[in-house]
């Protein structure tokens, strides 16, 4: 069998369900259906902030072919949150923002739920809405969240007032290290909203069975997270809902913590039929969550050779109208808000404020693109300010194999340096000036270098063998699209030495399916993997115990052979999986199963090295690191910037696909250079301005450049399954900062501000050309 | 009664009398729809939900592009912006016309979207509105009345309104002779490929043997209502050679005129600063492509 591909580890097989994707007959959310199945639509409320003085459902439920409204008073008390449980299923008593759920019509068919929920009437005493977090924060402002102090928290929150979380990192002794420094350099800085814009919206089809359990599938990236927050906000025992996924189109972040899953759940309930519910393109950004816009204060002092002493930097973030992952994103921009440099005294911290805005949450990047944002164009403000070249100063600085994170966190594996010797090499920065740009455009070249983690919490994964000798992997992990599936079906084939197509994927059922926190923080890969490897080990185990009866040998003297063979070492007497499966079926010791569970569990803070406070997360996860460069063109006559080719060196252990590693350089670049360059959510008062594609604008393959190269370094991390770690966010955290070093390096100036529109970039150019 | 699952009945006519007739009969709620990239989308969003559509895609004339003896070119309004763009009938100055074409949103909607259906939604900031105005082309219109024809200047009233009574249709876009000397350029700022425009500029130049300016029209998108034409900055290069300073004393007067909102494009502020460098370009352009004069 030797010669046989096995597409396992280090191969690129096509994906597992590749063929159902590019022929359209894969089933997402909005393609299931079930028997007497009722539609479902929200009514949205049409103010920011207020007070419900009650409903009138009368008009809605006369439209025929409606069979049920729900209004926050059919739904129960319960509250979700991943860190504060500050959410109900939808809004009761009171409105927190405009466009947020208020009740829920089911009906015969869509358009008649559609039109229905028009016509639900809300009674509403206005309050101010805060629109902003300065606001939220200012003496004597509206309060969001009465109930704040008597929320459960999951962490130390530091809350009062509108402040959800007050989060706090400290080393070293900040003053000191300024007053070493020769230069400091300080600045404010603030990036925009993003939509998530996966290409499928939200959406989900409950049905209650004779028993009243519920089956809830769900565009989801954890059907247990799902389960989770269902089962708080309508205080159902875990054990009456089953939670499946269907296939995902895309996720990055948005559909992590709930959307409208407990609405219909509860409409399942109320109803006794199946509810489905898919939300449009314009409620799918008006309700579900967006990425946070961040203001970044940051300060940094460095010796006259490029020496950093100290770095300070304080944010203020957006939370939104509920705390869903802000409190996480809050801690950990902190946490990364030093880039990948050795600065020994610093001081990190930063304010969340809820707002009468729909939840900011998780995003690829996790709040790392946008104090990557500051840390890394402040840098090159300041080899500028030096005479220094931005990659010799980034050089100077960068942390080493074997130091440790800020905060004191271990960093095992640290492929920083090739990341940046290769991205240095294959875009030719050193001759970078020799290239010249087409008339009317200026040319520029800017590098950015980022560091991210792959981990945190519980997982798990079980292998049986069945009779024929092939296995069944079940994992619980969804595949967004991202891969997943291929790359864990990969490693458990290279565990046991058998070809891919011998291993079968169980889809994560919270019934079935050992425990999986999500597909989210970069983690599937490194965690799940982890748990493949175990699982994998102790199947391994367990059919060697069987090879040693049946051969009557040593366990010791066993090794598994490419094919499903065990075989005794140095002989040619083996047996196979299926001779041992039988066995194990018929006659004895039973069947094999092999399962693995572990939890991350390596501490983030060192209290010997840091001082602080209201941190979310006790342990993060391990490092991933990237270099980036990009050439950019920038017009003379508008401002309009285009990138024109791009090099991302990225350390990820071992790309276990590497196919699918390039698809997250290329994805994650892409996404961040509409980050970057235009997209934007915009408010008009409480309303958001631009729900729609026609006015928000992601770049299109003609907006993209031809040229986006993948560079894949391999630092093996020591505990990751086949040294590999995650690679899912790691290549879009740089991006909006090199562009705007790009840029900066074209026309002479930084733009502080994201997007980075024509506009801003054509006042930055008037700016300097005025001042010279 | 839910408007949302009302009936639409559809209707294919071969003539133009045909089309007004079958509209109108239907009154009010009745559209026509010639390649439906713009109606459909508002059907869609439940924005219009007409009780009929008349296609005008079986009536033949309007699917014609023909260039006639006097040296004006008829364009059908049924013609596809693709073919627009690639129209071997549009030389000299008329090719701010199918410049303007060729940068209409994406592929699909260039091969689906007619000139006809396009300008009569008139949205301010679309493409052909402002190169019709440079090119000094008439809209033809049919109605119940007959046929009539008036230039594109009268034709855009501002913010999505023409000049087409109801029950009439936009039958061609004529655009007037030119001489071989002429050349005509679009310029467009958008945020992302395929986009309207932020700003747009539209200009058409004719010069002597000497390179003077001897006639000249320029019209700008996306500031304002409809398409902004501004004849003071006109006269002002005409008899110039467009030198620097003149380009750049008559964008001022262009900039006086314009009247642009901020939007999710971008601010009025920026408009008015940019839209005087797209001419400026949109001039550089014109006088290094014009081959020299003989």
């Amino acid at each position: 069998m030797d010669g046989i591909d096995m597409q396992g580890v280090g191969s690129s097989p096509h994906r597992l369900e590749i063929m159902e994707k590019v022929t359209g007959s894969a089933e997402y959310i909005a393609d299931l259906s079930r028997p007497n199945m009722l539609h479902a639509a929200i009514t949205q409320s049409t103010v920011a902030h207020a007070k419900i003085l009650g409903y009138d459902i009368s008009d809605a439920m006369a439209v025929p072919g409606v069979v049920c409204v729900l209004t926050g008073e059919d739904f129960p008390d319960g509250r979700m949150g991943a860190f504060i449980k500050d959410e109900h299923a939808i809004a009761k008593d009171k409105i927190r923002y405009f466009g947020e759920p208020v009740a829920v019509v089911a009906a015969e068919t869509e358009a008649i739920a559609r039109e229905a929920a028009k016509r639900v009437i809300v009674k509403y005493e206005e309050l101010p809405a805060i629109l902003s977090p300065e606001e939220g924060l200012a003496e004597g402002a509206a309060i969001i969240h009465e109930d704040l102090d008597s929320y459960i928290k999951v962490f130390p929150a530091i809350s009062s007032g509108n402040m959800a979380s007050y989060t706090e990192l400290n080393e070293g002794d900040l003053e000191a290290g300024f007053a070493e420094a020769d230069l400091v350099v300080e600045g404010t800085y603030d990036t925009a909203p993003q939509a998530h814009l996966a290409i499928e919206p939200c959406g989900a089809l409950a049905d209650i069975d004779k028993q009243g359990r519920v089956t809830l599938w769900s565009a989801n990236q954890s059907v247990f997270r799902v389960q989770a927050n269902v089962c708080e906000s309508l205080m159902m025992p875990m054990g009456k809902l089953r939670c499946l996924t269907p296939r995902v189109g895309g996720g990055f972040g948005n559909k992590m913590e709930p959307h409208i899953q407990p609405l219909v759940v509860r409409m399942t309930q109320a109803t006794k039929r199946p509810v489905k519910m898919i939300l449009n393109r314009e409620e799918d950004f008006e309700c579900v969550r967006a990425r946070h816009p961040f203001k970044v204060r940051c300060k940094t002092g460095v010796k006259k050779d490029g020496t950093i002493t100290a770095r300070e930097v304080e944010v203020l973030l957006d939370c939104g109208a509920f705390g869903d992952d802000s409190p996480g994103v809050l801690g950990y921009s902190l946490l990364m808000s030093l880039g990948p440099y050795r600065i020994p005294n610093s001081k990190a911290s930063g304010k969340l404020v809820y707002t009468n805005k729909l939840r900011f949450g998780a995003f690829r990047g996790f709040g790392n693109p946008q104090v990557a944002f500051a840390g890394e164009t402040q840098l090159d403000q300041i080899a500028e300010k030096l005479g220094m070249d931005p990659l010799d100063l980034r050089q100077k600085n960068l942390i080493q194999p074997g130091d440790v994170w800020f905060g004191g966190g271990q960093v095992a594996s640290n492929g920083l340096q090739e990341c940046v010797d290769k991205a240095r090499a294959a875009s030719d920065w050193d001759n970078r000036k020799s290239r010249t740009a087409p008339k009317g455009k200026r040319r520029g070249t800017g590098v950015a270098l980022s560091a991210h983690i792959s981990g945190l919490l519980g997982t798990g994964a079980i292998i049986r063998v069945f009779e024929d000798g092939s296995v069944a992997l079940n994992t619980g992990a969804v595949d967004i699209g991202q891969g997943s599936d291929t790359v864990l079906s990969q490693m458990c084939a290279e565990a046991l030495k058998i070809p891919l197509e011998k291993v079968s994927l169980a889809s994560p059922d919270t019934d079935g399916s050992p425990y999986n926190w999500g597909t989210t923080a970069s983690r599937v890969t490194y965690t799940t993997g982890r748990a493949v490897v175990g699982a994998a080990a102790e199947v391994e185990k367990q059919l060697k115990e069987h090879a040693a009866q049946m051969l009557e040998c040593s366990e010791m003297d066993l090794e598994l052979r490419p094919g499903g063979i065990v075989g005794v070492s140095g002989s040619d007497k083996e047996v196979s999986f299926h001779q041992i499966s039988l066995r194990a079926h018929w006659a004895a010791g039973g069947p094999i199963v092999g399962h693995h569970t572990w939890v991350f569990n390596q501490p983030t803070i060192d209290p010997k090295r840091a001082v602080c406070s209201g941190i979310p997360f006790p342990q993060v996860g391990v490092f991933s690191f990237g270099c980036l460069i990009v050439d950019t063109l920038t017009d003379e006559a508008s401002g309009k910037t285009e990138v024109a080719e791009a090099w991302s060196a990225v350390d990820v252990g071992k790309a276990i696909n590497p196919s699918s590693v390039e698809g997250q350089i290329v994805g994650g670049f892409v996404q961040g250079m509409g980050f970057a360059l235009t997209e934007e959510m915009v408010w008009d008062g409480p309303k958001l301005a631009n729900p729609t594609l026609l006015d928000y604008k992601v770049p299109t393959t003609l907006d993209t450049p031809y040229n986006i190269h993948s560079i894949i370094v391999e630092a093996a991390e020591p505990d990751g399954p086949f040294g590999a770690k995650g690679a899912g966010e790691i290549g879009l955290v740089a991006v909006p900062a090199a562009i705007a070093n790009a840029i900066a390096d074209a026309i002479g100036g930084h733009v502080h501000s994201l997007p980075m529109k024509p506009e801003k970039v054509l006042n930055k150019m008037l700016e300097i050309e005025d001042a010279t | 009664m839910l408007t949302s699952m009302t009936k639409t009945d559809f209707q294919k006519p071969k003539t133009v009398e045909e089309a007004v007739t079958l509209l109108k009969e239907a009154g009010d709620d009745a559209r026509p729809i010639s390649g439906g990239a713009t109606l459909v989308a508002l059907m869609n969003a439940r924005l219009v939900q007409p009780s009929r559509l008349v296609s005008l895609s079986a009536i033949d004339e309007l699917t014609q592009c023909t260039y006639q003896s006097d040296g004006s070119v008829r364009i059908g309004a049924m013609r596809r912006h693709r073919q627009t763009a690639f129209e071997s009938n549009l030389k000299a100055a008329h090719q701010v016309v199918s410049g303007a074409a060729s940068q209409i949103a994406n592929p699909p909607v260039r091969n689906m979207g007619t000139i006809g259906g396009s300008i009569s939604f008139a949205d301010p900031a679309a493409d052909y509105p402002p190169s019709l105005v440079a090119a000094n082309a008439e809209i033809e219109i049919a109605g119940p009345e007959g046929r009539r024809r008036i230039p594109a200047e009268e034709f855009f009233l501002g913010w999505y309104e023409t000049a087409l009574e109801p029950g009439e249709i936009v039958t061609a876009v004529i655009l007037p002779p030119v001489s071989e000397s002429s050349v005509g350029q679009y310029e467009k700022l958008c945020r992302i490929a395929g986009d309207f425009a932020l700003a747009s500029v539209a200009v058409t130049i004719d010069f002597n043997a000497s390179n003077t300016v001897t006639s000249l029209r320029l019209a700008v998108g996306g500031c304002g209502g409809g398409p902004i034409r501004v004849e003071a900055a006109e006269q002002a290069l005409i008899g110039t050679k467009l030198e620097l300073d003149a380009v750049v004393d008559a964008a001022e007067l262009v900039v006086a005129e314009l009247d642009p909102i901020d939007d999710v494009r971008g601010s009025a502020e920026y408009r008015l600063k940019v839209v005087p460098r797209l001419l400026q370009r949109a001039f550089n352009n014109l006088v290094e492509t014009r081959e020299p004069a003989q």
